[in-house]
C-alpha cells in the first residue's frame, strides 16, 4: 500500500511538471492577427464591428464591387457614386508576398503571377489591420481635408466616397456592411510568413508587449505614401533602364483597369498604335496627356466633368517602373504583335 | 427531365465561361455626318449635342460663304441602358421637332461569340411646326414623318470602320410630285488617323426615282476631334437638314455648283447616373 502511494504521488508529481512546462499555447494561424492581437491586451479598434451577420458582409461586398446594393428594408440603393466604385482604384486581395515592406518590384511581380491590377490605391485586403489611412505626404498635401481620415477607417471610407470618388455619404448601416465585408478580407497569421523561431517566440512564454511587437514587425501598420514630381528632363527620364516586358504589364494591369472599353476612363488606352504613338508623342509634353505628368499628378475634378485620375505615389508605382512603363510605349512593334 | 436540366445548368454556364471580345469605338460618336452611327450612348449617360449647318459655299464673300445662314439643331439623348438610346431635338431648318429610339441588337465581337458586324435599330419621327404661307393649317398628323433604319456596321482593324444603313422613310403629306414613302441607301465610312482626329464620309444612295427635279443625293465628308468629354465634328455637305426626312429626301443642293453646306456637331456627356457595368 505504502509503495503504491509513493508511486502514485511521484507519477502524479511528474506529469504536473510535465503539463507544467508545456502548458504554453498552441498557435493556430488560421487565426485572425486582430483577435490575435486583441486576446495580446491590443484594444479594438473603433472599426471594428460587433455581431457580424453574412448578409452585412454579402451589402458591403456589393457596395465596394458594385456599388450599390439592397438595403436592410429591401430597397435597391443609389449608386455610392457615378463614376467610380471603390474597385476602381483598391484590389480586394492581398498585392505583396512580404508585408512588412514596400517593395514596388516585388508587388507587381506579384500582380503579374496573380493577374491582379497594379493600382494607385492600396488593398482592401488586411485595410483592416492598418491603423492609419491617408498617411505622410496625403497629410502634408490636403491637410484637414484628411487629418481625421488618417487616424480613422470610418473617415476614410466616408471621405473616398464623397471626395475621391465624388459621390455620396454613407448611411450608418453602409458603413457597417462595409466594415463587415472589410473584416474579412483581414489578414490572418498564416500571411504574416511566420518563421519556426518566431512561431516558438509567439508560443512561448515572452510578454505580451513582446509578442505584439513581434506580430506588428510582420506587417505594416500604414501604407506609406510618397509624392513625387515627374522628372526634371522628361526628354531623359528618371534615371533608370527599363524593361518593356515589365512596363506591357504595368500598361495592361495599371493603365488599362480604367482605360478599357467601358472603363472609368473616356479615354482608351488599347494596345495598337494608334494609342501608343498618342502617348509616346506627348511624353515631355507639360500637359496631363505626358505619362510622366499624369502618373506623378494625376487629374483633378472639374466642374462639369467630375472623373479624374488619381496619381500614383512613389510606393505605387517606382521611378523605375515609370520607365518601365516608357520603354514599353516606345518600343516599336511590341504594341501591335499584342 | 434530369437531362433537360443539365442541358439548362450548362445553358446558364455558358455566358460565365464565354471569353468574347466585343468591338469598341467602331465611331467615334453617335453621329457619323447627319445620319446615326451604330453607337449608342452609355447606361446612365446624357448627351447634348448642338449642330449648326450653315449657307452654300457658292452664296459669295457678302454672305460669308454661308457664314451668316445658319440653322441649328440642339438635342439630348440618354442611355437607358448600354443598348438602348431615346433623343429629342429642335432644329430651326423649317422649325422641326424630332424624337428618336435606338437600340443595339447585335455588337461586333470575336472569341466563343463570334459576330462579324453590329447592328443597331433606328426609328425616329420627325414633326414639322413651319407654318405654311398659303395659310393652310396642317393638322398633327400632317406635320409627321417617320423613318427607321437598319444600321450595320463593322470596323476594320483599329483605324477603319464602315456602315450601311438600309433605309425607309415615310411623309405624311408630301407635294404632287413627291413619293410618301422613300426607300435609300446610306454608306458612311470613318478613318481614324490619330488617336484623337478622324476623317469620316457619308452618302445616302436614295433612287432618282424618289428624288423629283430640285433634289440630289446626299453627300457629306468631315473630321472629327475627340477631346476629353466634347467631340468636335466639322464637316461640309450638299444637306441642310439635320433629320433623316431632310437629308435621305429632301436635299435641294448638289456639289457640282458649289451648293455645299460647311456644319459642325459638337456633343459633350454628362453622366447622370452610375452604371452596372464598368
Amino acid at each position: 500500500m505504502r509503495n503504491s502511494t509513493i508511486l502514485f504521488a511521484g507519477t502524479t508529481f511528474i506529469l504536473s511538471l510535465l503539463f507544467a512546462f508545456d502548458n504554453k499555447e498552441r498557435i493556430n494561424l488560421d487565426t485572425s492577427l486582430a483577435q490575435t492581437l486583441f486576446k495580446l491586451g491590443e484594444q479594438k479598434p473603433s472599426h471594428y464591428v460587433e455581431n457580424v451577420s453574412p448578409e452585412m458582409i454579402s451589402r458591403g461586398e456589393e457596395i465596394i464591387k458594385f456599388g450599390k446594393t439592397q438595403g436592410p428594408n429591401g430597397h435597391t440603393t443609389s449608386y455610392v457614386s457615378k463614376y467610380y466604385k471603390c474597385t476602381s482604384c483598391h484590389n480586394l486581395q492581398r498585392e505583396d508576398p512580404d508585408l512588412s515592406v514596400v517593395d514596388q518590384k516585388a508587388r507587381l511581380d506579384y500582380a503579374i503571377a496573380n493577374k491582379i491590377p497594379y493600382l494607385q490605391g492600396s488593398t482592401f485586403w488586411g485595410m483592416v489591420n492598418r491603423e492609419t489611412w491617408y498617411n505622410d505626404d496625403y497629410v502634408l498635401k490636403y491637410g484637414d481635408l484628411v487629418r481625421e481620415a488618417e487616424k480613422s477607417l470610418e473617415a476614410s471610407i466616408e471621405l473616398c466616397a464623397t471626395v475621391c470618388s465624388q459621390g455620396r455619404s454613407l448611411e450608418d448601416w453602409e458603413m457597417e456592411s462595409i466594415l463587415a465585408y472589410l473584416w474579412s478580407l483581414e489578414i490572418k497569421l498564416s500571411d504574416l510568413n511566420l518563421s519556426d523561431t518566431e512561431l516558438a517566440q509567439l508560443e512561448g512564454k515572452g510578454s505580451n508587449k513582446e509578442k505584439i511587437e513581434l506580430l506588428k514587425s510582420k506587417y505594416l501598420q500604414k501604407s506609406p505614401a510618397t509624392f513625387v514630381d515627374p522628372p526634371k528632363d522628361k526628354q531623359v527620364g528618371y534615371n533608370f533602364e527599363g524593361d518593356a516586358e515589365l512596363g506591357k504589364a504595368i500598361y495592361d494591369l495599371g493603365c488599362q483597369h480604367c482605360h478599357r472599353p467601358n472603363g472609368e476612363s473616356e479615354v482608351i488606352l488599347d494596345n495598337t498604335d494608334l494609342s501608343l504613338n498618342w502617348l509616346k508623342r506627348h511624353i515631355t509634353d507639360n500637359s496631363q496627356k505626358s505619362i510622366y505628368e499624369i502618373i506623378r499628378k494625376g487629374t483633378y475634378s472639374e466642374y462639369g466633368h467630375q472623373e479624374y485620375m488619381p496619381h500614383y505615389t512613389l510606393e505605387k508605382m517606382s521611378d523605375q517602373q515609370l520607365e518601365h512603363l516608357r520603354t514599353y510605349i516606345e518600343t516599336p512593334y511590341m504594341a501591335t504583335a499584342n | 427531365m434530369k437531362y433537360l436540366t443539365a442541358l439548362i445548368f450548362v445553358w446558364t454556364l455558358i455566358p460565365a465561361l464565354a471569353q468574347t471580345t466585343y468591338t469598341y469605338q467602331t465611331f467615334d460618336d453617335t453621329r457619323i455626318v447627319n445620319g446615326h452611327s451604330v453607337e449608342t450612348n452609355q447606361e446612365g449617360v446624357l448627351k447634348f449635342i448642338i449642330s449648326h449647318r450653315f449657307g452654300t459655299l457658292n452664296l459669295g464673300s457678302y454672305e460669308q460663304f454661308g457664314l451668316d445662314q445658319a440653322s441649328m439643331r440642339i438635342g439630348l439623348d440618354y442611355g437607358i441602358t448600354k443598348n438602348l438610346t431615346l433623343g429629342l431635338g429642335r432644329s430651326t431648318f423649317e422649325k422641326t421637332r424630332d424624337g428618336y429610339f435606338k437600340y443595339k441588337l447585335l455588337a461586333q465581337s470575336q472569341g466563343d461569340k463570334n459576330i462579324p458586324f453590329t447592328l443597331t435599330v433606328f426609328g425616329s419621327a420627325v414633326m414639322k411646326t413651319l407654318k405654311r404661307t398659303d395659310g393652310i393649317e396642317l393638322n398633327f398628323q400632317q406635320k409627321l414623318s417617320y423613318s427607321t433604319q437598319l444600321l450595320i456596321a463593322r470596323k476594320f482593324g483599329s483605324r477603319f470602320s464602315l456602315q450601311i444603313m438600309p433605309t425607309y422613310l415615310h411623309r405624311n403629306l408630301v407635294a404632287d410630285n413627291e413619293e410618301n414613302d422613300v426607300l435609300s441607301l446610306g454608306v458612311a465610312g470613318q478613318y481614324q488617323l490619330l488617336k484623337n482626329w478622324s476623317i469620316s464620309a457619308e452618302y445616302y444612295a436614295t433612287p432618282p426615282s424618289y428624288l423629283p427635279d430640285g433634289y440630289y443625293q446626299s453627300i457629306a465628308v468631315g473630321v472629327q476631334i475627340d477631346t476629353k468629354g466634347h467631340v468636335f465634328q466639322l464637316h461640309f455637305g450638299n444637306s441642310r437638314g439635320m433629320t433623316e426626312k431632310f437629308f435621305v429626301a429632301e436635299t435641294t443642293n448638289t456639289w457640282q455648283d458649289g451648293g455645299i453646306h460647311f456644319g459642325f456637331n459638337i456633343t459633350r456627356d454628362f453622366k447622370l447616373k452610375g452604371r452596372k457595368e464598368r
